[in-house]
């Protein structure tokens, strides 16, 4: 397994047990005996040797276990912490942390610890008296001088020229974090600069907006990262996956130095994972199957990056069994997920995305049926929380294909801003095809499908209204009635609103607990004016029935 | 075939060394919790079928909270997944009802062998 997606987080917090190590085992000696930070300090150690074995860091455990022996001599009582083992322990504790910078610099080259090492075994608390203890003092300040932490690797390396450092991913997202608030208070300002009717603010006003275009650009640019840094792993997984079921996979990725925003390189691997298995596991057939098929013995899968104006789309195709629509619709109905009415209604485009509805793709016996598997709420999930779009396209026979539509940024995007009522909700602009005006009179309403047609093509209409649980409005049939055509999961959806109010960048905030709770929101902004707007989770409002409501969520 | 597991470790980066190791085997990772409390309240909304558990967790008895886990979700499997090396503790979480014991530190291969090792 590669670890090196787990090398910062290692870092950090190893830091975090060396510091209170180091703190802790100061104040032991000023209150000496205290028992809970005995066994604190022995935490401390015991975990960071667990954490450097799993990482392979041998040197740390090596150690670390030494001096989670001596700790472990004094929690039982078989000897007592005396300055000479507190200043071991706080060199030993000075090397850990040598270490896991010299981890972080990424240098192969490693201090030497073996005399320390030697220091940390032989050292007899017994035998040690208060001459001895001075005696080991001078004997160190010999072989070891007091000022080798300055000279430690660390500080300054090598490899690293001036010209790039090191920073921190925290430290980048306080970046967008304020950059976000300062687009929020600019907007505000324009406000405030229009209502006093002040146009000597109106030139720096627009130089600010300009600057703080670029300070956006150049925050986002800092914090992207090619797809290679999660593609690395992908191979070896499918490898190793086809290998145990018996198939014969090629496996190819293409498009690796595209760039995402970090956050949702993070976000997007385990839905790859999953849909990769799901290839390798249920999509695609045995050899015999294959045979029998008159398809060739090996199989194909394709993870494709590639980046189209503000998106990314990742697609993950196969050249399997593909998925009946049918087969597919009876076990929506089979599992209650959907009625038989719905069922016969339902597009092939609908039928796909059954798969993605909780209760349908966790079943154990989804793979020998439809020969899709686990997961695929949680994909769903994943992907709409990012302001994504997962499209599913599958041909009996002859594969499925995943395609996963995502911003290639996530907090700071522009939105659509639309009026329904005294509410106002924002739609992510990488949602929406077009806006339109329906005319009341080109709605159909049959047998509790609202549709109408746009472009040839017979779309379903939702009222926003209805999703608000706001009364219709009435009107002549005439009338106009703003809407927003989504594309959801490959399907248009057209939403009828009371007023489109125009277009606007939003910094979205995640939702906390309890508001996180709610339906077809995902998440919220401040406009410049200090109102919070919920952001619109399309995929989840374009569901039928009552489930195409904000409500929420048990 | 049980597939949602949570994970619980006091330790973030424990916790997502676990979680790439059982998404990359298939597993369906729903929740993960640092402290007991945690661990206890994503029990009852999540109803994991395995769960991965720490037994050194800061705010509660490791012990105490596995039989609370288990008398809670009878259906769900534990694995108790720790550093404590003394044979006799770790006869008596198995004695307790947990299915299997992941020694701390782990390499992935193992803590895959002993989830497949649930199925039969």
């Amino acid at each position: 397994m590669d670890m090196s997606p787990y090398r910062e987080l290692f870092i950090s917090e190893a830091r975090g047990h060396l510091s209170a190590f180091g703190e802790l085992i100061v104040r032991l000696e000023d209150s000496s005996g205290d028992p809970a930070a005995i066994d604190e300090l022995f935490r401390h150690a015991h975990s960071l040797k667990g954490m450097a074995a799993t990482m392979g860091h041998e040197q740390i455990v090596g150690i670390a276990h030494l001096m989670e022996d001596h700790l472990g001599r004094i929690r039982s009582g078989e000897s007592v912490l005396q300055t000479s083992l507190t200043d071991l322990l706080l060199e030993g504790c000075d090397a850990l942390t040598r270490l896991v910078s010299g981890v972080e610099s990424g240098s192969d080259s490693f201090e030497d610890t073996a005399e320390l090492v030697g220091r940390l075994t032989s050292f007899n608390p017994a035998a040690e008296t208060q001459t001895h203890s001075m005696a080991t003092q001078l004997n160190r300040s010999e072989n070891n001088p007091p000022d080798r932490a300055a000279s430690a690797p660390h500080q300054f390396r090598q490899t690293d020229s001036f010209k790039s450092i090191r920073i921190r991913t925290e430290t980048l997202d306080h970046l967008v974090n304020i950059t976000g608030e300062l687009i929020t208070n600019r907007y505000r300002l324009t406000e405030a600069v229009r209502r006093a009717d002040a146009v000597e603010c109106q030139e720096p006003l627009g130089q600010l907006t300009a600057l703080l275009r670029n300070l956006r650009d150049e925050v986002f640019k800092a914090r992207m990262l090619p797809f290679s840094f999660i593609a690395e792993r992908f191979p070896r997984l499918v490898r190793d996956l086809a290998h145990k079921l018996e198939k014969k996979v090629h496996f190819q990725i293409a498009g690796k130095e595209i760039e995402l925003d970090r956050g949702i390189l993070e976000e997007i691997t385990e839905p790859i994972v999953h849909i990769l298995r799901n290839a390798v596991d249920h999509g695609l057939e045995s050899a015999d199957e294959r045979a029998l098929a008159g398809k060739p013995c090996g199989c194909t899968i394709t993870l494709t990056v590639c980046r189209d104006k503000d998106h990314v789309e990742i697609v993950i195709a196969d050249d399997g069994r593909g998925m009946d629509p049918d087969v597919l619709k009876l076990k929506g109905v089979d599992k209650g997920l959907i009625s038989p009415e719905q069922a016969a209604k339902m597009t092939p485009q609908e039928a796909y995305q059954l798969i993605c509805a909780p209760g349908f793709s966790t079943s154990a016996t989804v793979s020998d049926i439809s020969g899709r598997g686990v997961g695929m709420d949680a994909v769903r999930e994943a992907v709409n929380s990012l302001g994504g779009i997962l499209t599913i396209r599958s041909q009996k026979g002859q594969g499925s294909r995943f395609v996963m539509r995502l911003p290639i940024t996530v907090s700071i995007i522009h939105a659509l801003m639309i009026r329904c009522g005294p509410f106002e909700i924002a739609f992510p602009l990488n949602v929406v095809t077009r806006t339109v005006d329906l005319k009341r009179s080109n709605i159909i309403e049959e047998s509790g499908r609202t549709t109408v047609i746009l472009d040839n093509l017979t779309l379903q209409v939702r009222s926003l209204r209805l999703a608000l649980q706001l009364p219709e409005t009435s009107g002549t049939e005439e009338a106009l009635l703003p809407a927003v055509v989504c594309d959801v999961g490959g399907t248009l959806v057209v939403f009828s609103s009371d007023c489109i109010s125009g277009q606007q960048e939003i910094f979205v905030r995640p939702l906390r607990s309890p508001l996180s709770r709610l339906r077809g929101v995902s998440g919220a902004t401040i406009t410049g004016d200090g109102r919070v707007i919920f952001v619109a989770d399309a995929s989840v409002l374009a569901e039928s029935g009552n489930e195409g409501r904000f409500a929420l969520q048990s | 075939m049980s597939r949602t597991v949570m994970i619980v470790d006091d330790s973030l980066f424990m916790r997502k060394i676990l979680r790439g190791i059982l998404v990359e085997k298939g597993y369906i990772v729903t929740a993960e919790a640092a402290s007991g409390i945690e661990a206890m309240k994503n029990l009852h909304t999540k109803h994991p079928d395995i769960i991965l558990l720490d037994i050194i967790l800061p705010d509660s008895n490791g012990l105490d909270l596995l039989e609370s886990i288990i008398s809670a979700c009878p259906d769900s499997k534990v694995v108790v997944c720790s550093s404590i090396g003394q044979p006799l503790v770790i006869q008596k979480t198995l004695d307790m009802g947990a299915k299997a014991f992941i020694q701390k530190p782990f390499i992935p291969e193992k803590v895959a062998e002993v989830m497949e090792s649930l199925e039969d």
